[in-house]
């Protein structure tokens, strides 16, 4: 009998059930299942934009997100990955234990084999044997505490984020303008701007929650500066559909025009800056038509665009990896700032050059880590500053390093050239996100012992000897700092998977293991305890947390730094430099002049396409977390390649076809074809998320000299149809 | 900047609603309805950034699977480099006033409410599908897990407590909005509800009111405009329809050529597999007896009951022979055969939606029936010449469908043609060959090969029939072709 009312159960139950509603105190009636039992108040573990974000908990599992509506940066709204944040934390391919060679071990056996590993290599090899590439993903506080362990636990010599293949172009451009680094605007100034220049920035797709800022603004001029007709673009009052790589050439024809027209600052310029002179001279040949005809834009919307600019009583430039991703990336934001500094268009509402940045936490990284600079933006190369890091840690000064060593593609030479033979990678997954897949693959192949911190199994874990398992978002407490510097709180909610730990922890029990810990983290148990020292440390620096403590944080809904003790302005300060005093030397910011440089890989018959790569909004980065989100996929669950309808024409491919894309790097297939005006003709867009259709197997190895970031957006591929 | 954001056509709703359904915070509520009025969404199409927030919203408002979207963001395009334009269209129900869903749904699992919801009601729904012909929007979709069709109810149970729907709180840029409109007025002109690429509101009267940006470029493509593909065979009901048609079409034979007893005995074998056969279409078997509810207004409610009919009456005809009790079950089936056609005579399906679905329903029959006859009786002229003139008049009806879609340069009329010329040409000549063939052996062959290539012809007939036809429906984006036609 029971067989057959279970299935006259089955043939009648259309599982309404599993379909019931309840009501959310806050939120009001939804599906039961996303009804939490509490909601954590935390910040979003994706993009730099910083949106508060409660998760609902429901028991052991995390069941809901929602934008908080009291938080100062989204008002209670979130983009499709932030309102699907809660799906990462119980997705499949989540790492559970440690595995050495492929085989589960304890973290006792991992993390001594580890240190056994890293020391028999210092050892024989001295500290440059081994290196470490970190994330722009942590908390502050693991950032913090893992600068100290890299640095003066392990001693070593090599240490690097991600970040550099994302933002280090920005931060050495405000290091060459204003003696630090630090974006000196706030997202409210997007909305007060009478003049906004966004430059390959498409926020749309990639910052979603600053576009209502945008829409805030309903006076000024919004003018967009991509070669793409992105979304962004078609939201501009003026889009400048520019030539890849032409944005140095287009910024020497604004400030051309505005000392034509005398509508640059002359007095701000006379009491704050240095280098006017030069830079009037360098900018002369940089006539209208000569600027148009490099850009492939009209003179006239050239001179609308500085004409709206130089009128302005507040004009701001903002920018992402467009300027970023480019061997001219640091001089292209030195210039930009130049841009804002000689029309006095810095530390007031409205204004100032602001980097839009990537990762959720790359600010806290720029500011605590120990890696393009020591904490609290103090330089390897002053002895003042060394001497003040000592003093503050009480250790011998002669242990604080004099050299940042090796930046990212750096390490990844040395490591080619057997200099480095063995990596510690936390947080981000290379094979996918470094440029020439083939090289990077053939060094992480050469190591001796590759060590891979990962929430997820990715292809980068794939080939580590070591991997250890971490709690990632909503597993653990800390603080993010967003692009406008505001310093949030991100809770833990739920316990990591299996025997997977934060990587605070995982720290401290390596400093423990190497006997470091009581002297580097005396008496830390919790973050809170890193985020204390790291408020000393920061004291009096640009950066300055001392006045931010958690209970402020969470009483103010975030606070922006710098804030010093005595500071009671609710939120911290929106704005740098509003006294016109820059952190150079004589306090005065340089005005660089920069020359362009043409594109290395030029399109030729072999490879006839210039190829673009960038984001889509529905992925993150290497689709780590996002591939593991089932509706995330559905809305974008293959690489496609935007060509022009021209092209398309010519090459006999309609919208659908797969293609193959080469360049004389590697080649990378299938690729479906979107056909879309969005791009120029001759030139295509490859979105970067897929490990399975690569964007990296095609860029070039091609790094800012100064920053040593990536020139992702720039490579000749050719095209070709595949046969079904 | 050149673009306003809508605000929500709301004001705070009473506190005195809210705490007594036990919420004690939230946004921005509902403004009470007035007498003749009902709630609809609004979209902005110049505000929507297409970031795909409000079907992530909808999903988990809702619990659905990822492969199940209540709403959904097609992308428009038009214009050329660097002047592009691309515009999103975020679209969930429309809440019609004259609701297709509604008007087919043969167990009355749909009501319009007073509120204005277009309400589904899964107990009441056998998942046969019918509504997602119907509507021209492609709205309700069969959920897999559930085995029914499901679909957006405008947050009803948000609605009910003077919340607003979990989409329009989720909208980043307030693109998607909800408010009240007057229905009186709203029918009298609802232009306001149509854009580019939808179908037009005046099919069901749609309700969601579309700011349409003023830079909209004069010609425009879907980006999902490039997938063409197969919609579903529909197996069972090819198997169905084909299986009736013929029973009516032995009768048929049956009563024209005196041979009442052993083409009754046929067509009840024929009637009585199709009956059980249609269950297979179902998602709840179980609760098809419900199917008959809806004969007042549903044709498949009354093919149900023609054809349940219809097997009773050509079982009583072999127990009683006889001229009089074949005609009028052969009446009967002639009369299920039209309210089978009618089925698919629904705007939402342009290839369906015209007379030649009916003749060519009844000639199916008339090809393959009297053949059949012969087949176990013995060959006379008129059987030959009944399924000569079915299978010719089968094929013409077709061809003659197919050169009206062809001209037709609408989307989904010209696709149902592209389809049919290019990814499904070869069954389709299959099809033209075999019902040449049936005809000219008809005539002067052995019937038994003439069945086979008619039986050949009207299979493959039918599985085009239900395979090539391209509904109506929103405009998607890039990837909803790549995943599948109903996405």
């Amino acid at each position: 009998m029971k067989p057959i009312s279970q299935l006259l159960r089955r043939l009648v139950d259309h599982g309404g059930d599993r379909y019931t509603y309840a009501t959310d105190p806050r939120f009001g009636p939804t599906h039961a299942e996303h009804v939490p039992d509490q909601w954590v108040r935390t910040t979003c573990g994706y993009c730099s934009v910083g949106c508060g974000i409660l998760l609902g908990t429901k028991g052991d599992r995390a069941v809901a997100c929602k934008g908080d509506p009291d938080h100062p940066v989204n008002a209670g709204r979130l983009c499709p990955k932030g309102l699907s944040e809660h799906l990462t934390i119980g997705a499949t391919g989540r790492l559970r234990t440690p595995m050495l060679g492929k085989q589960p071990v304890s973290w006792d056996a991992a993390l001594e084999a580890m240190v056994d590993e890293f020391t028999r290599l210092t050892t024989a090899h001295g500290p440059e044997a081994v290196a470490v590439i970190s994330t722009g993903q942590l908390v502050t506080e693991e950032f913090y505490a893992l600068g100290k362990l890299v640095r003066l636990g392990l001693g070593l010599v090599h240490y690097c984020g991600n970040t550099t293949l994302c933002m280090a172009s920005a931060v050495s451009g405000y290091k060459l303008s204003f003696g630090t680094d630090g974006p000196p605007s706030s997202y409210d100034d997007l909305a007060l701007a009478d003049c906004l220049i966004m430059i390959g920035a498409n926020v749309a797709d990639n910052h979603p929650l600053l576009v209502p800022r945008l829409m805030e603004n309903r006076h000024g001029t919004l003018v967009v500066a991509d070669p793409r007709v992105t979304k962004t673009a078609m939201l501009a009052d003026i889009h400048l559909a520019v030539r890849p790589r032409s944005d140095i050439t287009l910024l020497n024809g604004i400030i051309r025009i505005l000392f034509e027209e005398d509508l640059v600052d002359h007095e701000f310029i006379a009491a704050h800056t240095s280098g006017a002179s030069a830079l009037r001279a360098a900018v002369d040949a940089y006539t209208v038509e000569h600027v148009a005809a490099e850009c492939g834009i009209d003179a006239a919307d050239l001179v609308r665009v500085a004409h709206a600019f130089g009128r302005a009583e507040r004009a701001m430039v903002a920018w992402t990896m467009g300027v970023n991703h480019s061997v001219q990336g640091t001089e292209t934001v030195a210039l930009i700032n130049t841009l804002c500094l000689i029309t006095g268009n810095i530390g007031r509402p409205g204004t100032g050059p602001f980097s839009i940045t990537g990762q959720c936490n790359a600010m806290g990284t720029r500011e605590t880590g120990f890696t393009g600079s020591m904490p609290g933006y103090r330089s390897f190369d002053d002895p003042a500053h060394r001497l003040e890091l000592a003093n503050l840690w009480g250790i011998d000064e002669a242990r604080i390093p004099t050299d940042r060593g090796r930046a990212y593609p750096d390490i990844i030479n040395a490591i080619v050239n057997g200099r480095v033979k063995a990596l510690w990678v936390i947080g981000t997954n290379p094979v996918v996100s470094f440029p020439n897949r083939e090289v990077l693959e053939f060094a992480l192949g050469r190591l001796e012992f590759l060590v891979v911190s990962d929430g997820f199994e990715t292809p980068t874990t794939e080939m580590a000897d070591l991997v250890l398992p971490a709690a990632i978002w909503g597993e653990k407490d800390g603080t993010f700092t967003n692009s406008e510097r505001r310093v949030s709180r991100v809770r833990k909610a739920v316990e990591p998977p299996g025997e997977a730990r934060s990587d605070f922890d995982v720290i401290l029990d390596i400093a423990d293991r190497l006997g470091v810990r009581d002297e580097l983290f005396p008496g830390w148990k919790v973050p809170e305890d890193a985020f204390e020292e790291w408020r000393v440390v920061s004291r009096g620096r640009p950066c300055d947390y001392s006045g931010i403590t958690y209970e402020r944080i969470e009483r103010e809904g975030g606070v922006q730094w710098p804030s010093v003790e005595a500071d009671t302005a609710p939120g911290g300060t929106p704005r740098l430099y509003t006294d016109g005093v820059f952190n150079t030397p004589d306090g005065r910011a340089r005005l660089r002049s920069v020359e362009p440089t043409p594109i290395a890989d030029q399109p030729r018959p072999q490879y006839p396409f210039l190829l673009n790569t960038g984001r889509t909004v529905e992925h993150w980065h290497t689709r780590t977390k996002t591939g593991k989100v089932p509706i995330l996929e559905r809305l974008a669950p293959e690489a496609w390649v935007e060509i022009h309808p021209d092209d398309a024409d010519r090459l006999g491919l309609r919208a659908g076809d797969s293609v193959r894309l080469r360049s004389s790097r590697g080649s990378v297939e299938p690729v479906a074809v979107r056909v879309s005006a969005t791009v120029r003709p001759g030139e295509v867009f490859l979105p970067f998320h897929y490990d399975e259709a690569c964007a990296n197997r095609l860029t070039p190895s091609e790094f800012d000299p100064i920053s040593r970031e990536p020139n992702y957006k720039q490579s000749a591929v050719a095209i070709e149809r595949l046969h079904a | 900047m050149t673009f306003e954001a809508v605000p929500v056509a709301l004001v705070d709703k009473p506190r005195r609603v809210r705490e007594m359904h036990g919420i004690t915070e939230s946004g921005p509520g509902l403004l009470p309805l007035d007498a003749g009025q009902q709630y609809r969404f609004t979209f902005d199409m110049g505000a929507c950034i297409g970031c795909h927030s409000c079907e992530v919203a909808c999903a988990e408002q809702n619990g659905l699977p990822a492969d199940t979207a209540w709403r959904r963001v097609g992308e428009v395009e038009g214009g050329q480099y660097p002047l592009t334009k691309r515009y999103y269209l975020s679209m969930a129900c429309n809440h019609c006033l004259e609701p297709a869903c509604l008007e087919g749904c043969p167990t009355g699992a749909y009501e319009k409410l007073a509120n204005g919801v277009v309400a589904h009601h899964a107990d009441d729904c056998i998942g046969c599908q019918y509504c997602t012909w119907n509507c021209p929007y492609s709205v309700p979709v069969f959920q897999p897990d559930r085995k029914i069709v499901t679909k957006c109810d405008l947050c009803r149970p948000r609605l009910d407590v003077g919340e607003i729907p979990a989409c329009v709180g989720a909208c980043p840029t307030h693109a998607i909005g909800v408010e009240r409109v007057d229905v009186q007025a709203w029918r009298a002109d609802h232009s306001g509800a149509d854009a580019p690429h939808l179908p037009p509101s005046g099919l069901t009267v749609s309700t969601t009111r579309i700011i349409l940006p003023d830079d909209l470029p004069e010609e425009t493509f879907a980006a999902s405009d490039y997938t063409l593909q197969p919609e579903h065979p529909h197996w069972p009901l090819v198997w169905v329809t084909l299986l009736t048609q013929i029973a009516t079409g032995v009768m048929a034979g049956a009563v024209a050529n005196g041979a009442e007893r052993s083409g009754s005995l046929a067509a009840f074998i024929a009637a009585s597999i199709a009956l059980p056969t249609s269950l297979f279409h179902l998602g709840r078997p179980a609760m098809a007896f419900k199917a008959l509810r809806g004969l007042r207004r549903s044709w498949l409610s009354r093919e149900v009951l023609a054809f349940g009919l219809f097997a009773a009456m050509t079982g009583a005809a072999v127990l009683v022979p006889g001229a009089a009790t074949a005609t009028a079950a052969l009446a009967v089936g002639i009369v299920g055969v039209y309210a089978s056609a009618r089925l698919y005579i629904v705007p939402g399906r342009p290839s369906w939606n015209t007379p030649l679905t009916i003749v060519q329903f009844w000639a199916t029959g008339l090809a393959i029936g009297p053949l059949l006859l012969a087949a176990i009786n013995g060959p006379s002229f008129v059987l030959r010449a009944l399924a000569a003139v079915g299978s010719g008049v089968s094929l013409a009806a077709h061809l003659a469908n197919l050169a009206r879609l062809a001209r037709d340069d609408r989307f989904e009329h010209r696709g149902t043609w592209t389809l049919v010329r290019g990814h499904l040409r070869r069954p389709f000549v299959v099809r033209v060959t075999a019902g040449l063939l049936a005809i000219v052996i008809a005539i002067v062959g052995p019937p038994e090969v003439a069945l086979v290539f008619a039986a050949l012809a009207e299979i493959t007939a039918r599985w085009l029939f239900y395979v090539s036809v391209v509904p109506l429906n929103m405009p998607g984006g890039f990837f909803r072709g790549r995943l599948g036609a109903h996405r």
